[in-house]
């Protein structure tokens, strides 16, 4: 497997070649060799890179990790392999996990909304519980009325097919 | 009466700038805030905080009845408001004054003379002051456009009652000037409520050159010599210094002594700031006058070795300044690198984030002020300026150096800055040759972008990068012999 | 311990011609494993291309820690079978590193016939789960493929050690607590159906990925029932409705991510202590090997010279050095790891089986594995031997090794002819990993021998029968005899029938033992014990 990172609007491979004598690897198709060592302060650090000390500044921030190193500053953000991938039903329909009556409707046909967005809001065994919308679409469809019973599995709101990108 | 206790109607760098010196005088001070501010520097620092309410954190720092009101309860005698906000607003300087307050700046009548562009611009004319050729709109747009024509192109056009670069635009050929007149116009409208507009020569090449001065109550005004402030973009100072590099001295005592001669014949009091446009050939006009503490007077301390906070707090108590014109000398050079948070790679689009990680530079001769800490959210809702860094040197291009090393020193992550881009400007042979003017940025544009970075030095970043991963780092460390002596061997 | 010196003259014309030989045998087996690995009809590659599938080696890259080894098994598997239709036996199998774990893994190769099993794939899977289970290694499956290849069904279904074997090596892996992933990337059809339904986590690619027991074209024939590949078995079907697979994955580089991270979650299993001391490479460059492998089954060298060149620091402690010098006996460290080994120095006589049956004792009461270095014509024959009791002797050996509780391993460097094949831990002695070299031969005896021996009893058959001694009826036997023998005494025979688990380049077997010593020590240990022992 490989790392990817971003640097500025490029993605670039990290692979971990070897970790003895000390640990290589390839960044961007060139390889390094590579020792980290402690630096004087809290969040300071020294990489060694082909024998070349980088004394360097870095904290993890909002997803990104933004450095100083070499009289520059850097911004990287590390690509999380389960990312980008939805993982949920894949589908375009929001239905009923289980019996119940509808008791707020938060959306209607043709309103844009982003994922998380609660679209509904059912209550099933004294419990009320808000559907969000699993990705961020279009509301095609509110199958649903205020106050409607349904049963488990009823189709209760459907966004429009994603665009293929 | 004597001022004891000062309550200051600003936040960030400047608020903490005028705490260091009240504190030194040994006064007290109160420090006002909006809730997004509440574990601010300034607020921490202070003798007393109170916090304004407001929807928009903004307008929590304009709220001149809670700012008053904030006064009362703690006691203070006097406001000082600083830059920016309520600083240049004269019905907030009467409002203090009405309230027995002391205000720590000019008179209410003076600053809504010198806000209002044309009165001041008259105003200058009619005392010696050179102004550029110009003509206002009195009467409709047509006339406007017939009189702003016979000044000559290129033509600058700008919001009659504005600032800040708002509804500003430059007219190259007649035939463009209809359209941006009324562009100007409109914008003139949205922003300041004033439609009038206002056209004046436009110099190519300009310098901006301003002039700090100072008059007490006493009728005394003198001036602690110029800031060359050329380095701009959009409007904006991005690097100012003083003195001004490459000015001969008989330029400069001319550009200050007509700046003495306009706040003397406005009776000014307190710290104020003239600014003139210097044309290439010498000639230079007025531009107008600032009747604050500005941003970049910290180079004007440096060389004077005066402190100019506790100037204004004296002349504000009715003291006699004392300061002869001939004891201000110019020490050395001093230059100021504003550290903003934007993307000068994109336009200098303002930048959000979390200052995460903050590390001063701790060298001689250098000042770091900023209202910042570690933690601290850097949104939009308040101006992109994050700190200023100010070094002095004996010569121009020791300050350079010091500034170099000193922007070097700083680490500042978390949210983008303009650091680096500093530094390029700082580098840039024009600049270190003093070859400055307000187009400066745009001029050297294509070469003020990043220099492509030695493989290793990138390598090194994105190592790093990796190495905070914990996904990476058991990668590296947590693999068991033999597999982690093997590496990726395959048979 | 002290140091092997070695006595190899580099300089020497036979050291030199020794070299260039086993580079071109070694060359030839690059080759054809090259093939085997990489050479598909690109029509088959840009039908997985279009499907959005990768390569199976390329899934595999993806799966295993970056900068790690993986230590594939029976490369060669099927190779000189079906006239070379499934290179490889159409799977991969091998050891490798998942998330910090320590795993085997099987990928099915729809790189060919749609990765249909053949009986070899059926074998070569098998054999993966026997490790698995010997060795108490988690299994990953990467799943696509079309199920077994019908017109050889006779061959793949219905023995002990058949298509049924995977399924129960399957639940009993679950038995003994060793974790089971399955990745579907493909379908999975018919009993391949239940490789995900036995893991313990099983993940599906949506589009790609499909589970049934039979497709839309049997159910069809039926039940008339018409339903498509996704409604019948699909992704949402099995991750909503049915519960036969735990996570829907939108890619197949989703669904190794989603599977590197369930690995990532698996308590590292408590592992046999075994003594271990700081890594040493070798003193000697491991390809000073090639120049010590004879060009010639028949010729003999000083196995010492292999052991040199394979453990750590050259460092061997020899066992009565002294007695029965024809098997070199001794402890040392491979990986750090301390090993008894037992190597080839000639044939076995009395005294050599005594020592071996005696050195395999105290292994076993110390819990040191054991390796076996064989290059061995057998145990001596003749009256004299019988009378000694090599039979015996030779039968103490077998005992002791084939009720061994250590781990064992084996490597074949030469020659394996005979009961010698017995006594040093052959295939049927349950080596936990068994590998060949490229020269490597095995047989009950040599080509030329049983040349010899057939041809004497054409000639006595001749003579009983009053015919006259035909020469060229005789040479024919002998000369068919000999080329049979030399196909079917090859490694690549050998490695094709899985006789092995693998051929290796005799530079990669540091590395390789080194593996799977650490593979087998996830296995606990038993107390030894042994049977009747005649004296």
């Amino acid at each position: 497997m490989s790392f990817f990172l971003d640097l500025e609007g490029a993605r670039v491979p990290i692979d971990i070649l070897a970790r003895r004598p000390v640990l290589r690897c390839r960044v961007d198709g060139i390889d390094y060799a590579v020792e980290e060592l402690p630096g004087a302060d809290e969040g300071a650090c020294i990489l060694r890179v082909n024998g070349q000390d980088f004394p360097l500044w870095r904290v993890v921030e909002g997803g990104r990790v933004h450095l100083k190193l070499a009289g520059r500053t850097f911004s990287v953000r590390l690509e999380d392999p389960l990312e980008g991938a939805g993982g949920g039903n894949g589908s375009h329909e929001l239905r009923a996990e289980m019996p119940g009556v509808v008791v707020a409707l938060r959306c209607e046909a043709g309103a844009p909304v982003a994922a998380g967005d609660g679209l509904i809001v059912i209550e099933s065994m004294k419990m009320q519980i808000t559907l969000a919308a699993p990705r961020a679409g279009v509301v095609a469809t509110v199958h649903v009325t205020l106050n409607e019973t349904f049963q488990k599995g009823a189709l209760l709101v459907a966004l429009h097919p994603e665009e293929a990108s | 009466m004597a001022i004891t206790h000062i309550l200051i109607a600003n936040r960030g760098e400047i608020a903490c700038r005028i705490q260091r010196t009240a504190r030194r005088l040994g006064l007290q001070t109160t420090a006002v805030y909006h809730f997004a501010d509440r574990a601010a520097p300034h607020v921490l620092a202070a003798d007393h905080a109170i916090e304004l309410q407001a929807e928009i954190p903004t307008a929590a720092y304009l709220d001149v009845a809670q700012l008053i009101a904030a006064a009362r309860a703690t006691g203070a005698d006097a406001i000082h408001p600083g830059y920016g906000f309520l600083a240049e607003n004269a019905g907030f300087a009467a409002a203090v004054e009405a309230a027995g307050l002391c205000f720590i700046g000019p008179q209410a009548e003076i600053i809504a003379l010198m806000g209002d562009k044309l009165r001041a611009r008259e105003f200058a004319a009619r005392h010696g002051v050179p102004v550029a050729p110009s003509c206002t709109q009195t009467g409709d747009l047509e006339t406007f456009l017939r009189e702003a024509a016979d000044v000559g192109f290129p033509l600058l056009i700008k919001a009659a009652a504005g600032g800040g670069g708002k509804g500003m635009s430059i007219v190259r050929e007649p035939g463009e000037l209809a359209e941006r007149a009324l562009t100007a116009a409109a914008e003139a409208q949205r922003y300041f409520a004033d439609g009038r507009v206002y056209a004046e020569r436009y110099i190519e090449q300009p310098r901006h050159i301003e002039v700090q001065i100072l008059g007490d109550s006493h009728g005394e005004v003198i001036h602690l010599y110029e800031r060359e402030c050329s380095v701009q973009r959009r409007f904006q100072k991005v690097l100012e210094e003083s003195p001004a590099p490459r000015l001969d001295g008989a330029l400069r005592d001319q550009i200050c002594n007509a700046a003495v001669t306009l706040a003397r014949a406005a009776g000014y009091r307190n710290a104020g700031t003239v600014e003139f446009i210097l044309a290439p050939d010498g000639c230079f006009y007025f531009l107008e006058m600032n009747t604050r503490l500005q941003v970049e007077h910290p180079v004007t301390e440096f060389v004077t070795g005066r402190d100019l906070v506790e100037a204004q707090i004296r002349i504000a108590n009715g003291e006699r300044l004392g300061w002869a014109q001939s004891g201000i000398r110019i020490e050395g050079h001093a230059i100021e690198c504003r550290i903003c948070a934007e993307r000068p790679e994109e336009d200098f689009r303002p930048a959000t984030g979390t200052v995460a990680l903050l590390r001063e530079p701790r060298l001689p001769a250098t000042r770091f002020e900023s209202g910042i800490r570690e933690g601290q959210a850097v949104t939009a809702a308040f101006d992109s300026m994050l700190a200023k860094l100010v070094c002095h040197g004996a010569t121009r291009e020791e300050a350079i150096a010091r500034s170099l090393e000193a922007l070097d020193a700083l680490v500042l992550l978390g949210v983008e800055t303009n650091v680096d881009y500093l530094a390029r400007l700082l580098r840039h042979p024009a600049f270190a040759a003093g070859e400055l003017h307000t187009g400066f940025i745009e001029t050297h544009a294509a070469s003020l972008v990043p220099v492509s970075l030695a493989a290793e030095a990138r390598a090194a970043a994105l190592l790093a990068a990796a190495l905070t991963d914990d996904a990476f780092r058991r990668m590296v460390h947590d693999i068991p012999e033999p597999y982690a002596s093997m590496g990726a061997w395959r048979n | 311990m002290s140091r092997i010196r070695s006595r190899l003259n580099t300089d020497s014309s036979e050291y030199r011609e020794n070299y260039l030989a086993s580079q071109r045998r070694v060359a030839e087996f690059r080759e054809k494993q090259e093939a085997a690995r990489h050479l598909r009809p690109p029509r088959d590659v840009e039908r997985l291309h279009r499907q959005g599938k990768m390569l199976p080696r390329e899934r595999l890259e993806r799966l295993l820690d970056p900068g790690t080894p993986f230590l594939e098994l029976s490369s060669l598997a099927g190779n000189m079978a079906y006239d070379g239709e499934a290179p490889g036996a159409s799977c991969i199998t091998g050891i490798g590193m998942v998330s910090g774990r320590e795993v085997i893994i099987h990928a099915d190769d729809s790189s060919i016939k749609g990765g249909a099993w053949y009986p070899l794939t059926v074998k070569k899977i098998v054999r993966c789960l026997d490790i698995a289970i010997e060795n108490r290694l988690p299994v990953i499956h990467l799943c696509d493929s079309a199920g077994g290849f019908l017109p050889l069904q006779s061959e793949l279904f219905p023995d002990k050690h058949m298509a049924g074997r995977m399924f129960r090596n399957q639940a009993i892996l679950s038995k003994l607590g060793v974790k089971q992933l399955a990745l579907v990337f493909g379908h999975c059809t018919a009993g391949g159906a239940y490789i995900p339904a036995l893991s313990d986590y099983a993940v599906i690619v949506r589009g790609t990925g499909a589970v049934f027991l039979a497709g839309p074209p049997l159910v069809k024939a039926a039940t008339g029932e018409v339903v498509s590949v996704d409604d019948l078995g699909g992704c949402d079907l099995h991750t909503q409705v049915s519960g036969t697979c735990d996570y829907p994955a939108d890619s197949e580089a989703h669904a190794i991510a989603i599977g590197r991270e369930i690995v990532a979650q698996w308590q590292h299993p408590p592992r046999w202590a075994l003594g271990r001391s700081a890594i040493e490479e070798p003193c000697y460059p491991a390809d000073e090997l090639y120049g010590i492998i004879p060009d010639d089954i028949k010729r003999g060298f000083d196995m010492r010279e292999v052991i040199a060149r394979l453990v750590d620091g050259s460092r061997f402690h020899e066992y009565q050095p002294a007695y029965g010098t024809s098997l070199v006996c001794g402890y040392a460290n491979l990986w750090g790891w301390r090993v008894g080994i037992l190597a080839n120095n000639g044939v076995l006589f009395n005294d050599s089986a005594l020592k071996g049956a005696h050195f395999i004792e105290l292994c076993n009461q110390n819990s040191t594995p054991l390796v076996f270095l064989q290059n061995i014509t057998g145990y001596m024959v003749g009256r004299e031997y019988e009378a000694r009791g090599i039979t015996k002797d030779g039968a103490k050996m077998i005992m002791a090794q084939s009720c061994s509780v250590v781990p064992k391993f084996t490597v074949m460097c030469h020659g394996s002819f005979g009961a010698g094949n017995y006594g040093m831990c052959g295939r049927a002695y349950d080596a936990r990993l068994l590998f060949a070299w490229p020269n490597h031969q095995i047989g009950v005896m040599g080509g030329e021998q049983a040349a010899r021996t057939l041809a004497e009893v054409k000639m006595r058959q001749l003579e009983r029968t009053g015919q006259p001694p035909d020469q060229g009826i005789i040479d024919a036997v002998y000369h068919e005899t000999l080329k049979a023998y030399q196909e079917q005494l090859s490694a690549y025979y050998s490695t094709s029938n899985l006789w092995d688990d693998g051929i290796l380049d005799p530079v990669d077997t540091r590395n390789a033992l080194g593996i799977v010593i650490s593979a087998s020590l996830n296995a606990p240990l038993e107390a030894p014990g042994y049977g009747v022992f005649r004296f």
